[in-house]
């Protein structure tokens, strides 16, 4: 017993190494009385750093289950890597955004590294009640993170419209899986799906297991920001600060989609599980093709009209989320592995995107698209860079977008979910519209008089990750093949605690 | 006295049901907190209800999974209030309302 402990420490000591870097962050904090909170970015930096080489070292070991509860395999090393990546990012947006100085406090590289525990725990672990815990750490922070310009009346806002709607649907959630655990006795995802609890409360209480199921996809939804619960969205990233903004859009989002996997996954697709709570799968998957083809539709609408560049990315957000869905819906290996593909291609081209909209922040003081017009010639490499990610996000070749997108074409038909795939293809020509407003105003207007700082660290990040998503679309083997390793969430386990 | 299992799950169904509902008619930010702390324990009576009603089932563990989840619940809902009330305070000092409608900045 006690050498099993000390092994599954041993096993979650990335966990450990962010747990760790964020106390000494807050306490460093403490201690020098923020005075100087651009070396606690650079600790946070290095406390990252360490985490993802420990999260490299750990990718090839076997699956293990830590006391029954945290499961470390490459599923969850798939979202652990691109979090950390995201948080790396978002703490270089956090140093070079010249907005932030004056609200520079140590306190926000505690936040963000808190969420991160949350995203760390919520991707790796069957058991509904760690999940709810590590979305809960997620959801705390970003309430915190969202509203921290507190004297600015956008940012409070933000933050209290997040913490009202979060809590709604922390409490459908938790309600549902009150409701599941009733129906099947235990908390256990792969236990319940293998034992013979859900599979004949499925044909004897039909109604009370929708029920259930539907709550809790519900909790899923809004993490995800999926059509109905999507409404919190736009108002939130807008009012939030830039980087934090980033975070929620990209980490947060993505981290939610990885436990939805996991749960949908250990549920319904598990090698082990049998016929009736498989084909109750195929029903979910119906819900999911819904839901999933509102949501595109209404994100791509609504991202119309925006004068904002920021409210624009965020209901391209929620198209997106949609787009993933597509992969969700389609309740097979492939599906899933090709979701997590375009979550990939979705960290790179957004966190791109966002980094573009930062440095134009600090340029030109707001968000607004129109006041774009000529930079592209003041800034020409970073507005091409942006170029090349609205294409990405568009999903034309020869970027990742587009690969991450035909795959999602692919599989969805071979579901029979042709309905569907013609819905996706008609909001990808809808988006083109939006998204060419910004190169439109960046490059097709009479050159700009202002006069635009250099800015090498965020030029540099956005180049790079522009640079990745028009790689990666070309070498797309490397991501798809982690993306196909990343299944074997679908083979069973059982804790062993 | 043994209260069926059924007659908890009823009580929990219509706690949440006007958690629900009061947080969708109610506009005041704190009292829609208060709504969502009812779901919250309605989830927990749920869950209660269901560790005695599996108790010594052959199929589930042995310890009582769902009594241990309502007490992660009760400190879940504790820290919410505490980070939602902190909110709510620092929207009251910029505006002096805690009406939602009031929250316009943000639209569009």
């Amino acid at each position: 017993m006690q050498q099993a402990y000390i092994d599954g420490l041993r096993a979650i000591r990335p966990e450990i190494a962010l747990v760790a870097t964020s106390l000494v962050v807050l306490v460093a904090d403490l201690v020098t009385k923020g005075r100087d909170s651009r070396r606690m970015g650079w600790l946070t930096l290095a406390g990252l750093a360490a985490t993802a080489w420990m999260l490299v070292g750990q990718s090839n070991s076997p699956r293990e289950v830590v006391l029954g509860m945290v499961a470390i395999d490459r599923f969850g090393g798939f979202f652990k890597l691109f979090t950390v990546l995201s948080l790396a990012v978002v703490t270089l947006f956090l140093l070079n955004d010249r907005r932030e100085r004056k609200h520079g406090i140590g306190e926000y590289y505690f936040l963000l590294l808190g969420a991160a525990i949350g995203i760390f725990f919520m991707v790796s672990t069957n058991h509904l009640l760690l999940m709810v815990l590590g979305l809960e750490l997620l959801s705390l922070a970003s309430y915190a993170l969202a509203g921290f310009h507190k004297s600015e009346r956008k940012s409070a806002e933000a933050s209290m419209k997040y913490v009202i709607f979060g809590g709604l649907s922390t409490g459908i959630m938790i309600y549902g899986m009150s409701l599941l655990y009733g129906l099947t006795g235990t908390l256990d995802l792969a236990r319940m799906a293998t034992g013979s609890e859900l599979a004949s409360q499925i044909s004897a209480n039909p109604l009370p297991v929708g029920l259930a199921l539907s709550l809790i996809l519900a909790g899923f939804a809004y993490k995800i920001s999926a059509a109905p619960f999507h409404f919190w969205t736009p108002d939130v990233y807008q009012g939030s600060p830039t980087p934090v903004t980033t975070f929620l859009a990209v980490g947060s989002k993505a981290a939610g989609f990885g436990a939805l996997v996991r749960f949908l996954g250990a549920l319904f697709l598990n090698d082990e599980v049998q016929g009736a709570v498989r084909e109750y799968g195929g029903r979910i998957g119906l819900l999911l093709a819904l839901v999933a083809a509102v949501t595109m539709t209404l994100g791509n609408l609504a991202a119309m009209g925006q004068s904002s560049l920021k409210r624009m990315l965020a209901y391209s957000s929620i198209a997106h989320a949609g787009y993933v869905l597509v992969g969700l819906a389609c309740m097979s290996e492939a599906g899933f592995q090709y979701a997590l593909f375009y979550l990939a291609a979705y960290y790179f081209m957004n966190l791109g995107a966002f980094g573009f909209l930062l440095y134009f922040e600090g340029v030109t003081g707001t968000d607004s698209i129109d006041s774009l017009k000529g930079l592209g010639f003041r800034a020409p490499l970073i507005s091409i860079v942006m170029v090349a990610i609205l294409v990405s996000l568009t999903g034309l070749p020869p970027t990742v977008g587009f690969y991450g997108k035909y795959l999602l074409f692919v599989e969805g038909w071979n579901s029979d979910l042709g309905w569907l795939v013609l819905i996706m293809a008609l909001n990808s020509v809808v988006s083109l519209f939006y998204y060419f407003r910004v190169a439109k105003a960046l490059f097709l207007a009479a050159e700009s008089r202002r006069q635009v700082p250099k800015h090498p660290v965020l030029v540099g990040m956005v180049a790079a990750l522009g640079l990745a998503t028009v790689l990666f679309g070309m070498y797309t083997a490397p991501i798809e093949d982690w993306a196909k390793g990343s299944m074997d969430l679908l083979q069973i386990w059982t804790g062993q605690g | 006295m043994n209260v069926p299992t059924s007659h908890l799950l009823i009580v929990a169904a219509g706690l949440f049901t006007i958690g629900a509902i009061g947080f969708l008619i109610r506009r005041n930010a704190i009292v829609m907190l208060l709504c969502v702390e009812l779901m919250l324990n309605a989830a927990n009576l749920a869950f209660v209800a269901g560790s005695r009603a599996h108790f010594g089932a052959p199929n589930a563990p042995p310890g009582a999974d769902g009594v241990v989840f309502s007490l992660f619940v009760i400190v879940v809902a504790a820290i919410e209030a505490a980070v939602g009330l902190a909110i709510v305070i620092a929207m009251y000092r910029l505006r002096r309302t805690v009406e939602t409608e009031s929250l316009q900045e943000l639209a569009g």
